[in-house]
């Protein structure tokens, strides 16, 4: 049994995330119990949370499952209250819409997270109870406290908008601006989603009553500011100029179309799946999948291939 | 007689965007539409690209099957190479694959299905000591007696219906529901172990796998492996009889045309021998696969092109419907209705999924495991082969699925050799085609691909397995199967109809997949 009611263990795991995600501490462990015992005085209080699909394939929902630290059961009774999630909810068919209808006309304070890109140029390629998706983002965005994309599709497209689609697939930021809406964004880019981001990023909401510190393309700094690049246990094989022309071979993996110069994530430190792996370690040239070129029309190359000079940004066909 | 029309719309815990209405005649299902509300059109965009991108952007079709995708994908690139990986990459993509799908069973039965036969408010008369039931209990409490808008969410509201009546059970399956999630992540570890990641391994390649295995990741997967395997037998097995002899009814609810297709799916390091037989059961005659039967059609589908049965790589571009199109067509009483296409087996509508690979391999005979296990399940529950054909004999499937699967990914991972890359590679070559085909755990899946003069993408066709289950009616109005699985249903409650809901997620959904 892993489900725990001891809410010093609890918060000590909501601390642990925090640490495992690779972010320094936003409050010390002393504070989260200080809260915990008197929600108001420190402004503690479980923020609303309604989660919506647009043009996505389900996997940054699934990976927020994998999350460790805290148990499921916490995140949904104690650290958040989720009001709707397309697969967790029992609602279902017309108490959908019944819900997302209440919680616009509520005005009381919520987050929507978005996962999907939000086809614009056909709002008919994302229906759900019998309006495009974008008018629900449109009317659940314009209300929130604070909108987080999470995924690569949500914060800059992704495999939606590739070269070749028609839906004409924007990123939230980009939809936001479209429609003129000024609610605060936050942009969780890799596919898929890294359950700690959000998690950190939920629990700065939580006693900031704000969004953790952001770059220009709206990311966490704490996650986003170093390359897979910088941070690669290849790294020093990269200095070296020793570089791996097959897979399976020691030696930075540039020359097989490794992205990790131009893609800006802390998978390398933290890895995937509790830190079980990422995709470097699995020998495999890193794909971008946090990049917003992500994904290019060549993501690995053999030793046949014309290899692109080191660090040149191949652009989109 | 009265009729009436019921929509659901969204059927939420499903993977992606699905609406289906039925016309209601004398509380009887008089028929039915299904319609997959999300198009991204994915397929027909990777024309031009590096093919070897599609082993990476077709997982990006599903994020809870991805690992099917990544190795129909290889399977189509190996084909069209004329290559093979070599028994550790075979070995490491079946670790790989099996774990994983064994994940998508539990996250389809615990949470997308459980909630529509256990009853969460029981845990409300929980007396004992367990923290994690003691803890929920507390928490629907105060939710159910406080002045929220929306008390108790996620699992509140739902709809009201005949969820399970034994206490004990109820309460041993919510205990279960909040357990399977530690379990689930535990083996998108032993996926990540091999693949790198999970959702979405980057690992799988054409040629094998790129991860090289060592005594040290082989011994955390078997570790890994024993914790499910726990869970797996104990409350997995126990929790599916629980609600298999609670709702006995459910073994005739849900029946469809009794038409199963599956491919062959796990083989041994040879890369032949498969675990689970491929095939076509034909109103209960086993016949050997012919990919050749195969073609989709979308006539009722939101496309403009002139449609007939197309067979793969029969087409190289599909023009969507736009937003007036569209919406004329949702005015029509005969209108296109989804996104999906309508795929035909010798123009026959066909059921993939768990209970198709369980019944092709039970007639095929080459697994005795499989057969003696049905055997063994069928006495237990007092059904017979055909009741496969059901909402429970569809859920009775992904165990047999998962129980069959463990023991195998048990045997394989002890034939590994550490230290040994499992991967080979080869010139992409020119002018040439290739076919991937395996199973993901919601069914038959198919990858085509077509390579140009330039070593890139010419067309790619992925026919997936709830495609064939979500389609629409085809030219000659044949409904699809969940369609034909939901005609007949009587509904107790119009306002609840909790009934066409079971049945539409025994067949497990998934429209991201099935319209990519």
């Amino acid at each position: 049994m892993t489900i725990t009611l001891d809410r010093r263990k609890f918060l000590q795991r909501i601390y642990q995330v925090v640490l495992a995600a690779g972010a320094a501490p936003l409050l010390s462990f002393e504070e989260l119990l200080a809260a915990e015992a008197n929600p108001s005085s420190v402004g503690w209080s479980r923020p609303d949370l309604v989660w919506l699909q647009g043009a996505s394939c389900s996997g940054c929902s699934t990976s927020f499952l994998n999350v460790e630290q805290i148990t499921i059961l916490d995140f949904l009774t104690y650290f958040s209250r989720v009001l709707y999630h397309p697969n967790l909810s029992s609602a279902t068919g017309t108490q959908v819409p019944q819900i997302l209808n209440k919680l616009a006309a509520a005005n009381k304070p919520y987050i929507l997270i978005l996962e999907g890109a939000i086809p614009v140029a056909m709002p008919h390629a994302c229906m759900m109870a019998h309006k495009p998706i974008s008018e629900w983002v449109n009317l659940l965005a314009a209300k929130a406290s604070a909108c987080i994309a999470v995924g690569t599709c949500a914060a800059s497209g992704g495999v939606a908008k590739m070269a070749g689609t028609l839906t004409g697939a924007a990123s939230l930021d980009d939809f936001l601006k479209q429609r003129g809406i000024k609610t605060p964004t936050v942009n969780l880019p890799a596919c898929p989603m890294h359950p700690e981001h959000l998690v950190y990023t939920l629990l700065h909401f939580i006693k900031s009553k704000g969004l953790p510190d952001l770059d220009d393309a709206r990311r966490p700094r704490q996650f986003f500011t170093h390359s897979v690049h910088e941070r690669c246990p290849r790294y020093p094989a990269f200095q070296a100029r020793d570089f791996a022309l097959r897979i399976g071979e020691e030696g930075c993996l540039l020359e097989l179309g490794c992205q990790g110069p131009v893609t800006y994530n802390d998978c390398v430190a933290s890895g995937y799946n509790g830190n079980t792996n990422n995709c470097v370690r699995a020998g495999h040239p890193c794909i971008g999948c946090a990049g917003e070129l992500f994904p290019r029309a060549r993501l690995y190359h053999t030793h046949d291939d014309p290899a692109p000079a080191p660090g040149v940004i191949v652009k989109r066909s | 007689m009265t009729a009436t029309k019921i929509t659901v719309d969204p059927l939420t815990r499903v993977e992606g965007h699905l609406k289906f209405e039925t016309r209601i005649e004398n509380g009887v299902v008089a028929s039915a539409r299904t319609s997959g509300m999300l198009f991204r059109g994915i397929e027909k965009a990777l024309i031009g690209y590096d093919p070897r991108t599609a082993l990476q952007l077709t997982q990006r079709v599903c994020g809870v099957c991805p690992y099917a995708h990544a190795e129909a994908a290889a399977l189509a690139l190996e084909n069209a190479m004329g290559i093979r990986p070599n028994a550790n990459g075979q070995l490491l993509r079946n670790l790989i694959v099996g774990a994983y799908q064994v994940q998508d069973c539990l996250f389809h039965f615990y949470q997308l299905s459980a909630l529509d036969f256990i009853d969460v408010t029981a845990v409300l008369e929980y007396r004992g000591a367990d923290p994690g039931l003691t803890a929920m209990r507390d928490w629907v409490r105060a939710e159910t007696r406080s002045q929220r808008i929306f008390p108790a969410a996620p699992f509140l509201p739902r709809y009201k219906g005949d969820f399970l009546k034994d206490r004990e059970a109820n309460l041993s399956a919510v205990h279960n529901y909040l357990e399977s999630f530690t379990v689930m992540a535990s083996l998108h570890k032993m996926v990540a172990l091999f693949g790198g990641k999970s959702p979405h391994p980057v690992a799988i390649e054409a040629g094998g796998v790129t991860t090289r295995p060592t005594i040290n990741n082989l011994a955390q997967y078997r570790t890994l492996l024993n914790q499910v395997e726990r869970f797996v037998h104990s409350c997995y097995r126990e929790d599916i009889l629980a609600v298999a002899k609670a709702f006995p009814g459910y073994f005739k609810e849900g029946r469809g045309y009794g038409n199963f297709l599956s491919f062959p799916y796990f083989p041994d390091s040879s890369g032949k021998n498969h675990l689970f037989a491929g095939g076509a059961t034909i109103v209960g005659r086993h016949t050997a696969l012919d990919l050749n039967a195969i073609t989709e059609d979308h006539t009722y589908s939101y496309y403009k092109n002139k449609s007939g049965a197309v067979k793969p790589l029969g087409a190289n571009r599909l023009e969507p419907l736009d937003w007036q199109e569209f919406q004329r067509e949702e005015q029509l009483p005969d209108g296109k209705y989804s996104w999906s296409r309508a795929p035909r087996y010798g123009g026959k509508v066909m059921e993939t999924g768990a209970a198709a690979r369980v019944v092709n391999t039970y007639h095929s005979g080459r697994n005795p495991a499989l057969n003696r296990l049905v055997d063994q399940l069928n006495r237990d529950l007092g059904i017979g082969l055909k009741d496969y054909n059901s909402v429970l004999g569809r859920h009775l499937s992904r165990y047999i699925t998962v129980s069959l699967l463990l023991k195998r990914l048990k045997e394989q991972v002890e034939q590994v050799q550490p230290g040994v890359l499992g991967f080979s590679e080869k010139e992409m070559p020119r002018n040439v085609k290739g076919i991937g085909i395996t199973e993901a755990s919601r069914g038959a899946l198919g990858h085509w691909v077509e390579i140009d003069n330039k070593g890139l993408i010419k067309n790619y066709e992925m026919v997936m397995p709830t495609t064939w289950n979500m389609g629409p009616r085809d030219a000659t109005g044949q409904p699809g199967a969940v369609e034909q699985m939901l005609i007949g249903t009587r509904i107790a409650d119009p306002a609840n109809p909790l009934e066409l809901a079971r049945i539409v997620r025994s067949a497990d959904p998934c429209i991201a997949c099935s319209v990519h």
